[in-house]
């Protein structure tokens, strides 16, 4: 049971995030797992995590010394399972942009030859250089009253 | 309303998720493939990918997007010879192009093409035909921005060459000989006033092109 809600815990986070890492080929069929199971992880992981936490505790106090060893090794992993399914860490690697702001056209240091996107609605014109969205990768903002995503 | 985050990546395209409803969406296609709105599509906003200066001399009272003071290291203008240096995970050998060849990739009426990048700046103007729709594909004077215009004025086809006796960047155009800007408006000449309609386009390596069009042709003059 310890052995179970442990695998559980620690497959929850690392199936997705070993299908779905930079570099790597996503299959179809793999992806569809990976986004199933990251999707509904984080409350399962918690539970899971959790009893296998307690059982560990439980079952410290009847072991040797290499099987506490072990039992550690398997609990660190299970917090840390438990805890990054719950975590964005996508945006660890690239942070979003939380209050989005803007500069007149004067006010900016981009050099001329920057290339930006350009989006305009009515009289509102926007430019998001691509040196910044290739950071961010994705800006949500309003352009003349219209919502859009603008992602590089 | 829906707001977006990043949340992984697909074959070196990136998925995004929406908070509104946790749906996965495609980035390159806006296409939710996963989640409460599985099949739903976001509407695409015509945009341009061009040079600050080109913008500016554009645009007048236009907003920039601000850096993020904390972030500012990570912005790099010269990131594409980087990247060009980067493995690719999925690649179509047997292909007139080399997986990270860059590309102009458009689409009309669910048939695509991709224009390779020093093609396109090389012969620009380059009028071409795509599911009978005649289209024009312009370099503008910086040589690294770039529109793409339905080639029809007052609904007659009609070639572009640059006039060349001027420093200026303008388009003629054989219809009615009018001079044209790199925005597709007629500055001079009978057709002056009018504008070309736009055609969305973007820029993308051929892989990543090729991925999400499986039968797209390439432009060869």
């Amino acid at each position: 049971m310890f052995a179970l809600s442990g695998l559980v815990t620690i497959g929850l986070f690392f199936f997705p995030a070993i299908v779905i890492r930079p570099f790597a080929y996503q299959a179809p069929r793999a992806l569809w797992w990976a986004m199933a199971i990251r999707q509904r992880a984080p409350m399962p992981a918690l539970f899971a995590g959790l009893l296998c936490l307690g059982l560990g505790l439980v079952l410290w106090r009847t072991v040797d010394i290499w099987r506490r060893v072990a039992l550690t090794i398997v609990m660190l992993l299970v917090t840390f399972s438990a805890v990054m399914a719950r975590i964005n860490y996508f945006e660890w690697m690239f942070h979003p942009v939380d209050d989005v702001r803007f500069q007149v056209e004067e006010q900016s240091k981009l050099d001329a030859g920057e290339m930006i996107m350009a989006v305009r609605f009515g009289n509102d014109a926007r430019a998001y250089p691509i040196s910044e969205m290739a950071y961010h990768h994705i800006v949500n903002d309003v352009v003349g009253g219209v919502p859009v995503t603008v992602t590089y | 309303m829906l707001h977006f985050y990043l949340a992984g990546i697909n074959n070196q395209n990136f998925l995004m998720r929406d908070k509104e409803t946790g749906t996965w969406w495609q980035q390159i296609t806006g296409k939710a493939i996963y989640g409460p709105l599985q099949g739903a599509a976001l509407e695409l906003v015509p945009s341009d990918e061009l040079t600050f200066g080109e913008w500016k001399a554009e645009v007048s009272g236009g907003k920039v997007l601000a850096p993020v003071a904390k972030y500012t290291k990570e912005y790099d203008s010269k990131w594409e010879p980087e990247v060009a240096k980067l493995p690719v995970v999925i690649s179509f050998p047997g292909t007139a192009l080399k997986s990270r060849d860059v590309v102009v990739g458009l689409t009309i009426d669910g048939a695509a093409r991709a224009y390779p990048w020093g093609v396109a700046v090389k012969q620009s103007p380059i009028v071409d035909h795509l599911q009978g729709t005649p289209l024009l594909l312009a370099v503008g004077p910086d040589k690294k921005s770039f529109r793409v215009f339905v080639s029809r004025v007052d609904g007659q086809e009609t070639e572009f060459f640059l006039k060349s006796e001027t420093k200026d960047w303008v388009l003629l155009d054989t219809a009615t000989a009018s001079e044209w800007n790199f925005q597709g408006c007629a500055t001079a000449g009978p057709s002056q006033g009018k504008c070309l309609d736009r055609i969305p386009a973007l820029k993308d390596y051929w892989f990543d092109w090729r991925n999400y069009h499986h039968d797209t042709t390439i432009y060869k003059h």
